[in-house]
């Protein structure tokens, strides 16, 4: 028998692969059968030659033997798990391939998405707010207006006797109930006192307008008694490990025993309160006054299901004529009317707030936790999609800027038999694969990042990983993603026409610039503008932290809770500044930072008739001792600081600044004497008992609200009495040794009590805690777009000067210098930044405006702030350039114009 | 061997899988060029497989799990064996029967009488 010689073999194989049969796989196999048909023929007797061609002929020659092959191919094909797995298989090799882009990709999209993730997880927390509270919908609480006496007034405090006012006259109202905040509490159960913040004191219908689950005791009666408290099962477990705490007590500041009825489940963290302790309201004078100018009280609804709440709103007008307004004529004397009052500018109106607006829209006087502000949740949500289009940008990107590259693949492949679809999936495959590979390091990333967030955002945020849904989503999103950053591009590139990339027209990639010029003009827009914003915030924290006050508030110790000193407290205050560590003390909890005690009083200047709304002028009243001024640090600017030397103080008063303008004196301010009713005795004014005080001295207005607000008048008269906090001015840099000092003195003065303290200057920052946080947050999320928006540059710049190489090379044998040619290549994109920049500029002038709209105090946003923005984006967009550009221009001429 | 005694394409184009599957049951292990010469000769050259049917079959099958390979070099040559799996070989007595069923269906059909 006859066997072809591997001449032969060698001219079948060429002859085939000529014909085009060059598939993997089916080339050997058609090369074995046609040898095999050829020697078979040339055992008969052919000749070689003649022997190929019958055989060729009977595969129907060049278009037969193609045929085939493509037919072998599809019938392959079919299957879809083999077609996937060929995707996959050549989208993991390009992958491989080109794993530069593959890093920037991937970097770029998990940053982004991480972000993305972790703003969703905050979104979806911030909006969960109250939403478990089973009729939440018919839940409302009460906000005050009141306009008088120069203040202007929007809060939720409301008067004692509205919650059964609006139960008794309106039937659209089941239920009603009041809160009232008095600050943080000493338990205990036997012996050692421990601080509780979340106290409160509540109406018996709480349970009933909260559907809070009760574990034990029966809510309906729980807060129906005097001394009574229902407690979070936290609070049981700390202080009744292991035991039944229903039925037993807990004594509160030494002194009020309770007895506990209930424990009900410790509030979830997307509460607008978190309180642990109950008290009701039933042992609480204060709350049994009738009285509808006092305001103290936060009143919450429950109304009837299908309840009109604009009509019931409408009816309140009517309820303050027919009950409020008798009893402001009696207070306040004279020809008092409603029609007087309100044509003096005045105003009292009640309104009604649904729960759902409490955690995002609102932000009132007596909040019980700050809430957040819806506008910046909706400024996240842009954030997180920026910076996820930023990303997907940068994957169009480069993906498009490649083709030029992928363009002699996609030629290949049409001529071999590919269809426009098949490139697409494979294109989509790549960018779906990409995503996935993203997202799951984006969630990795998320994980790592989210106690850096929790601890910026105050939330206890977590990813929720036993959650089906979020496996669901993970998918989802990279096939939404993927799609999204990989529709372009698989659209473009398989678009190509073969015939002229194979002839070598692939200019294409950088022709169709201009949709990439005005990605990178987005990019770098949102990046500027964050940039520029967060400078912006940046600049107003650091002026108000170094604005001048007025007082000094560094090297203040402040202890807390002192009443709980009892007959202690002055003996504890002059041992302490007997050790000589001291410079100052000073004991009341008139402070001046936000959340100390505040008392608002209306007073006259003597002799003038008080029925006279315009006389009267309402000031905070606060009630100091002699050495207040010289340990808070505020200046005398004329007349005199009290002093024990003259006897006279106990009716002497200091009055601020921004008081002399509102009191409008006549005559010698220093020695003039200013009034207000005296106390009846059961905390209601009484118009026959006049109190006079003599101003003996002007202080300099210091702030002592934050610099949103404007110093409002205020006095300052004796009490040394106060069983408010005590504040001592030290001299020590250590504050430890004071922390010390003071800790082992309270210790024996005050055995089996907390002891607690913060410095002044601390608690002036948390003041602008929230601001601070925003402008962290802010900053990260800016820093991240920029690198992104960076990262997306630099492949670019890499991209442009791979395509540009024989042009730098010929520039360079003809004489151009390297930084010429670094300069050519960061022209174009210096340029889109320069635009980015000039649309960027105006965009964050608006938002920095209306930030600021809220500070009344605040810093002068310069050019300068913007200019530097944009020279910052400017700098660190050239730093990437030129590195790439850098790299190409030195390159030996030699190595890119040698092949070809 | 006349033109004229070949079965058309057209009639062995749904019994091609039928007898590969066979053919590859009775004899083991064989390849492409093979089969061809084997079938050619069982028909008494009635039946000759073209190229272009043949191998997209065979492939089909493989990728369907009916048939293994095995890759053999021989000088410059490769040939390719393919030989039934187990779920190739359940497969071919249920393809037979239902063969013969349609044979006889359309001897009823044709009205003609099969020996």
């Amino acid at each position: 028998m006859n066997r072809l010689t591997n001449d032969h073999i060698e001219c079948i194989i060429k002859d085939l692969n000529y014909r085009g049969i060059v598939a993997d796989g089916i080339q050997e196999e058609l090369i074995d059968h046609i040898c095999s048909g050829v020697e078979t023929e040339m055992n008969q007797g052919k000749k070689f030659i003649d022997a190929y061609h019958h055989i060729l002929k009977s595969f129907g020659n060049t278009a037969g033997l193609q045929e085939t092959q493509q037919e072998i191919i599809k019938s392959e094909n079919t299957k879809s798990r083999n077609m996937l797995k060929n995707y996959f298989t050549i989208a993991m090799r390009n992958l491989r391939k080109h794993s530069f882009y593959t890093f920037i990709n991937v970097a770029g999209l998990s940053v982004g998405l991480a972000i993305c993730f972790i703003i969703l997880l905050f979104v979806i927390n911030e909006t969960s707010y109250d939403k478990h509270f089973e009729n939440g919908n018919r839940i409302y609480r009460t906000k005050s207006e009141i306009k008088f006496g120069g203040n202007h007034y929007n809060m939720l405090y409301a008067p004692p006797i509205l919650a059964s006012a609006l139960v008794a006259e309106y039937p659209e109202v089941e239920a009603a109930i009041r809160f009232r905040e008095r600050g943080s509490y000493l338990v205990k159960r036997n012996v050692d006192n421990i601080k509780e913040d979340n106290v409160i004191w509540t109406d018996k219908d709480f349970f009933k307008v909260f559907s809070i689950p009760v574990i034990a005791g029966n809510a309906e009666t729980a807060l129906a008694e005097p001394n009574t408290i229902a407690i979070s099962e936290k609070i049981a477990e700390k202080y009744f490990p292991g035991e039944n705490a229903l039925g037993q007590t807990l004594i509160l500041d030494n002194k009020m025993n309770m007895k506990i009825t209930a424990i009900y489940k410790t509030l979830p963290q997307n509460t607008h309160f978190h309180f642990d302790i109950l008290i009701s309201m039933e042992g609480l004078d204060e709350a049994k006054r009738l009285v509808w100018y006092s305001n103290n009280f936060q009143t919450y609804l429950l109304l009837r299901s299908g309840a009109d709440v604009k009509q019931l709103e409408s009816k309140f007008t009517e309820l303050v004529v027919k009950h409020a307004m008798p009893q402001m004529a009696e207070l306040l004397g004279g020809d008092f009317t409603m029609e007087k009052f309100i044509a003096a500018g005045n105003k009292m109106e009640y309104t009604l707030q649904p729960l759902s607006d409490i955690h995002l829209k609102s932000s009132l006087q007596g909040e019980f936790e700050p809430n957040f502000d819806i506008a910046y949740v909706y400024l996240f949500v842009a954030i997180a999609l920026f910076i996820l289009i930023i990303a997907c940008i940068n994957f169009m990107n480069l993906s498009t800027a490649r083709s030029a590259n992928r363009a002699k693949e996609v030629g290949i492949r049409k001529v071999m038999g590919s269809f426009r679809s098949h490139l697409m999936r494979q294109f989509l495959t790549e960018s779906i694969l990409l995503t996935f590979i993203s997202i799951l390091l984006a969630v990795l990333f998320a994980y790592l990042l989210l106690p850096l967030f929790n601890q910026l955002s105050l939330r206890t945020l977590s990813i929720p990983f036993q959650q089906p849904m979020l496996y669901g989503i993970i998918i989802l999103a990279a096939l939404t993603v993927g799609l999204l950053a990989g529709i372009y591009p698989s659209f473009f590139l398989s678009a190509f026409k073969p015939v002229s990339v194979l002839k070598g027209h692939v200019a294409l990639g950088m022709k169709s610039g201009l949709i990439r010029s005005a990605l990178v003009v987005f990019q770098f827009t949102v990046s500027i503008f964050l940039v520029i914003g967060t400078l912006a915030v940046n600049r107003q924290l650091n002026y108000i932290q170094n604005k001048k006050l007025g007082f000094n508030k560094d090297q203040v110790i402040v202890i807390e809770d002192a009443y709980a000193l009892g007959s202690n407290r002055l003996p504890f205050k002059d041992e302490i500044m007997r050790s000589g560590k001291m410079e100052n003390a000073t004991m009341t909890g008139f402070l001046p930072v936000s959340g100390s005690w505040r008392s608002d009083n209306p007073w006259w200047v003597e002799g003038r008739d008080p029925a006279v709304q315009e006389n009267m002028v309402s000031i905070q009243n606060w009630r100091v001792d002699y050495d207040y001024i010289k340990t808070m640090g505020m200046k005398i600017k004329e007349g005199r600081d009290f002093s024990r030397e003259f006897p006279s103080d106990s009716t002497a008063v200091l009055i601020n600044e921004a008081s002399i303008k509102r009191f409008n004196f006549t005559g010698d301010i220093i020695g003039s004497k200013i009034a207000t009713f005296g106390d009846s005795g059961n905390g209601e004014p009484d118009r026959n008992k006049l109190i006079t005080l003599t101003v003996i001295g002007i202080v300099e207005d210091f702030h002592f609200e934050s610099l949103k607000e404007n110093v409002s008048p205020l006095m300052m008269e004796l009490n040394e009495k106060s069983e408010g906090p005590i504040s001592f001015r030290f001299q020590s840099q250590n504050t430890q040794e004071v922390i010390q000092l003071t800790e082992a003195k309270w210790k024996e003065l005050a055995p089996g009590q907390p002891f607690t303290y913060y410095f002044l200057d601390d608690r002036f920052g948390s003041m602008y805690a929230a601001e601070t946080r925003l402008g962290n947050i802010f900053g990260i999320f800016s820093v991240l777009a920029v690198l992104i928006a960076c990262l997306g540059l630099f492949a670019l710049t890499a991209f442009t000067a791979e395509q540009r190489m024989k042009e730098i090379g010929i520039r360079k044998v003809l004489g151009a210098s390297i930084s010429s040619i670094v300069m050519l290549l960061s022209k174009e994109l210096g340029k889109l930044v320069l635009i980015a920049f000039v649309l960027a500029a105006p965009l964050a002038w608006y938002g920095i405006d209306w930030w600021l709209k809220d500070y009344n105090y605040k810093t002068e946003i310069g050019v300068g702030l913007y200019l530097m923005a944009g020279l910052v984006a400017f700098l660190i967009a050239l730093a990437t350039m030129s590195f790439q550009s850098f790299k190409a221009a030195s390159s030996d001429p030699v190595k890119s114009l040698r092949s070809e | 061997m006349y033109k004229s005694m070949m079965h058309s394409p057209e009639l062995l184009k749904g019994t091609l899988q039928t007898i590969l599957l066979k053919v590859l049951k009775d004899h083991g292990r064989m390849y492409g060029y093979e089969i061809t010469l084997r079938v050619k000769e069982l028909s008494g050259e009635r039946i000759l497989l073209t190229e272009g049917a043949l191998y997209p079959t065979l492939h089909k099958l493989e990728a369907e799990g009916m048939l293994k390979t095995e890759v053999i070099t021989i000088g410059k040559r490769v040939r390719k064996y393919y030989s039934l799996t187990s779920d190739g070989r359940s497969l071919v007595k249920a393809r037979v029967n239902e063969l013969i069923a349609f044979i006889k269906t359309m001897g009823n059909v044709l009205q003609v009488e099969l020996n």
